[in-house]
């Protein structure tokens, strides 16, 4: 695995090789090579199956994570691709000319973060979320709370007690003069 | 156009009635995954109700609601978590929280009904089919998101601290100190157990927030002695701490300590709040215990002019003359007086009511009168032989101990008794060279001392004698009279008369036992000196405790003289420090009403 993690680093300036398993590595890549790294483990290395694609919101850096996972069968290794994209302009090269089914996960990434993947077909139609008019609600930054107080009404009935006053009134009430 | 083309169509129905190679499996159950996170259960009985998981959850999804059966106590609000799963999002963040681990999900997902109020309950209380789920989501073993143990305390080893009289406890830095706050979950059950209902969420949120200045105002608000009980309180907050519902409690003294620690007494007044414009009243306090005084600190804060009258001939009472300087180093408690007297309350030292000055001209001369004169006399042995030379008293040892006295307790001592003044007895002649035998009627487990004083007595090198009754002291042959005694017992078994009361020590016949000892600490208990008070002042009392209102007020004072008001541990039940300082400031908050002020 090392001589791959040498070739990847010599022609995609790939780091961070990281052996999770004895079956699976994963190794960092710049977002602008991620369609030539795939395109070159797909047809080269033998990593012709992209198992899933998906994202990771590091807010903490300001990036969105993308993962692809490959498997290489004759080798039964398989490999994380990661490649961090600005968060403030999420846009990423489509892989779907690579593998047929990966506008699926490109459609699942623009709806739940808003990473746009342009020429991807049908990305920007509603994936799982009809109707959802907020921001992208995987990014860690949604106030689910917020979202709900502004979305829906208030059911009522909705009463709460703190425990340390409602222990006063029970127990000492004279405490409250 | 081919024959074959044309038949095909009809070819397929050729199988049509044969039986199928696949096989029919209907989907009528849709079972969760073993861990899926489905509805939530509650182990309502294990459930504190600190409503950790009404905080941390993001979608507001669960109210703190009172249930039937369920009435606060100690450590238990006795509220519930209400489940709205109209917002819960299932994110399982209440279960990885739940301080006492009851909170829990089943792996059922599936609850289909018309009334859309019905998705609204209490797990636990109200039943439901998958309660008692073997499956669904718990928290993993060994995930904790709060700290279970507590930030350890420095302090002096065995070995070196029986050396000396150097305070055992060091204190924590403030790095401990902000870890250690960290851990508190700001539910707030230990302040219905807190004898004086100290805002303690609301001081240790000042620890976390660096910010002592705020921290001493809330210490002062509810008790004037925070450098004495953060050191040698009960505690009885750390007993309900949530956190300690499965783990170590939030070490809610020590960060008191912390508090007090930090401020220099000549920063004290900037701190804390100015007094109320003097009323014009006076108001006379007997004892200058933690009662007595924080009472006359909290009149102060009122406006009253307040005198402390102190038979010793230094204030703080059991502070002072109970607790060694190991536990409670003199300076921490003279900064607690010390500010209480910068208010301008008067103490006077050596003047003893009842022989310089009788109670009837205090309530001639003031407008109102606190009694707080605690259990000054140490009960007797009542065996044959207990008034011998060599019986002392525990609490007059450690007074001459305070006093700096020599103490010449001899080589082997005993200590008879299980309480906190035994085993500081113990401890103190343990300092003193002695070896210490400690005997108590009861088990180890009985005994009415803080557990970490029994440990760290033994710790320290005491031996503990259990289950053995006093028969009879005698002058020990060999000796110049009068100079040892020999102790004799009776080993005991302990017997359980009545069932639901505690055992009770029988003793074994024939199993008599004695030893040889230069002194018989008898350290079992105190009782209260009554005599200064005369049948006209009008002090009711009921087995030797004068009988009080909710307000602290014992005598209203029609008949001669000003109303009379008592607290402290010859009233109530507890008889610890806190205690007398929530007596005494209620009794000031009811005198100040007696007398016509705007209340505090």
């Amino acid at each position: 695995m090392n001589e791959l993690a040498t070739r990847l680093a010599g022609r995609y300036g790939a780091r961070d090789w990281h052996d999770q398993r004895k079956d699976l590595a994963s190794v960092a890549v710049d977002v602008i090579r991620i369609r030539d790294v795939l395109a070159w483990l797909r047809d080269e290395e033998g990593y012709r199956h992209l198992s899933f694609a998906t994202a990771i919101d590091n807010i903490e850096r300001n990036v969105f994570t993308l993962t692809y996972a490959l498997r290489n069968h004759e080798a039964r290794q398989g490999l994380l691709i990661h490649a961090d994209v600005d968060r403030d302009d999420p846009t990423v090269d489509s892989i779907h000319l690579l593998w047929g089914q990966a506008w699926t996960y490109q459609r699942e990434m623009k709806e739940w973060f808003g990473i746009d993947f342009p020429g991807s077909p049908r990305v920007d139609e509603e994936f799982v979320l009809e109707g959802w008019d907020g921001p992208p609600m995987m990014r860690r930054d949604f106030d689910s709370l917020a979202y709900s107080d502004a979305t829906y009404a208030e059911r009522p009935g909705r009463v709460t007690h703190d425990p340390a006053a409602h222990m006063r009134d029970r127990l000492f009430p004279e405490a409250a003069r | 156009m081919d024959l074959k083309d044309f038949i095909a169509p009809f070819a397929v129905w050729k199988r049509a009635f044969e039986k199928p190679f696949t096989v029919r499996k209907p989907i009528d159950e849709r079972p969760g995954a073993p861990r899926y996170r489905g509805f939530h259960m509650n182990d309502a009985d294990a459930c504190v109700g600190c409503g950790t998981c009404e905080a941390i959850c993001m979608n507001k999804a669960i109210d703190m609601v009172p249930v039937a059966g369920r009435d606060p106590e100690d450590g238990d609000s006795g509220l519930r978590p209400r489940v709205d799963y109209g917002r819960c999002c299932w994110c399982a963040l209440c279960v990885d929280i739940c301080p006492s681990g009851s909170l829990s999900m089943s792996n059922e997902y599936v609850w289909i009904d018309k009334d859309p109020d019905v998705f609204r309950y209490v797990p636990g209380v109200e039943s439901k089919p998958w309660d008692g789920s073997p499956l669904g989501y718990r928290r993993a073993d060994g995930y904790r998101l709060l700290d279970e143990d507590r930030v350890p305390m420095p302090e002096t080893g065995p070995a070196e601290a029986v050396a000396s009289f150097l305070e055992l406890v060091k204190g924590y830095s403030r790095a401990q100190a902000e870890k250690e706050a960290d851990r508190c979950v700001s539910c707030g059950l230990c302040i219905a157990s807190c004898p004086a209902h100290m805002d303690i969420p609301g001081y240790i949120k000042a620890v976390r927030d660096g910010d002592m200045e705020e921290g001493l105002r809330l210490l002062y608000d509810t008790n004037p002695f925070p450098e004495a009980c953060g050191r040698v309180c009960t505690h009885l907050c750390e007993d309900a701490c949530s956190i300690g519902s499965a783990g170590d409690p939030v070490a809610i003294r020590w960060l008191k300590r912390y508090i007090a620690d930090q401020v220099e007494l000549s920063d004290y007044a900037k701190a804390l709040p100015r007094a109320a414009a003097p009323t014009g009243r006076k108001v006379a306090i007997v004892g200058a215990g933690p009662g007595g005084l924080s009472a006359a600190y909290y009149l102060a804060m009122l406006g009253y002019g307040v005198t402390v009258f102190e038979k010793d001939e230094a204030a703080g009472g059991m502070l002072r003359f109970g607790i060694p300087e190991y536990r409670l180093p003199y300076p921490a408690l003279d900064k607690d007086i010390g500010y209480i007297e910068s208010l301008g309350v008067g103490i006077s030292r050596g003047v003893s009511i009842g022989k310089d000055i009788p109670l009837a001209k205090l309530r001639k001369d003031y407008d109102a009168v606190y009694l707080s004169t605690g259990l000054p006399l140490a009960y007797r042995l009542e065996v044959p032989g207990d008034g011998h030379p060599r019986v002392l008293d525990g609490v007059a040892v450690l007074a001459a101990a305070t006093r700096g006295e020599e103490l010449g307790l001899g080589g082997r001592v005993a200590v008879i008794g299980g309480g906190n003044v035994a085993m500081d007895a113990a401890r103190t002649a343990l300092r003193h060279g002695a070896r210490v035998d400690i005997l108590y009627r009861r088990r180890e487990e009985d005994m009415p001392a803080d557990a970490e004083e029994i440990r760290e007595a033994k710790a320290e090198g005491a031996r503990l004698v259990e289950k053995a009754i006093p028969l009879e002291v005698r002058d020990a042959e060999g000796a110049p009279a009068g100079k040892a005694a020999v102790f004799v017992w009776n080993e005991a078994a302990m017997v359980q008369k009545e069932a639901g009361k505690r055992p009770v020590p029988e003793p074994i016949p024939g199993a008599v036992r004695e030893e040889r000892y230069d002194s018989i600490i008898a350290a079992i208990g105190q009782g209260p000196d009554l005599s200064y008070v005369a049948e006209a002042d009008g002090v009711p009392t009921r087995r030797f405790k004068p009988v009080v209102d909710a307000d602290g007020m014992a005598s209203s004072g029609q008949a001669g003289g000003a109303a009379v008001f008592a607290g402290g541990d010859f009233v109530n039940d507890r008889k610890d420090a806190i205690s007398a300082i929530a007596d005494g400031h209620r009794a000031a908050l009811g005198i100040d009403r007696l007398l016509g002020g705007k209340g505090a």
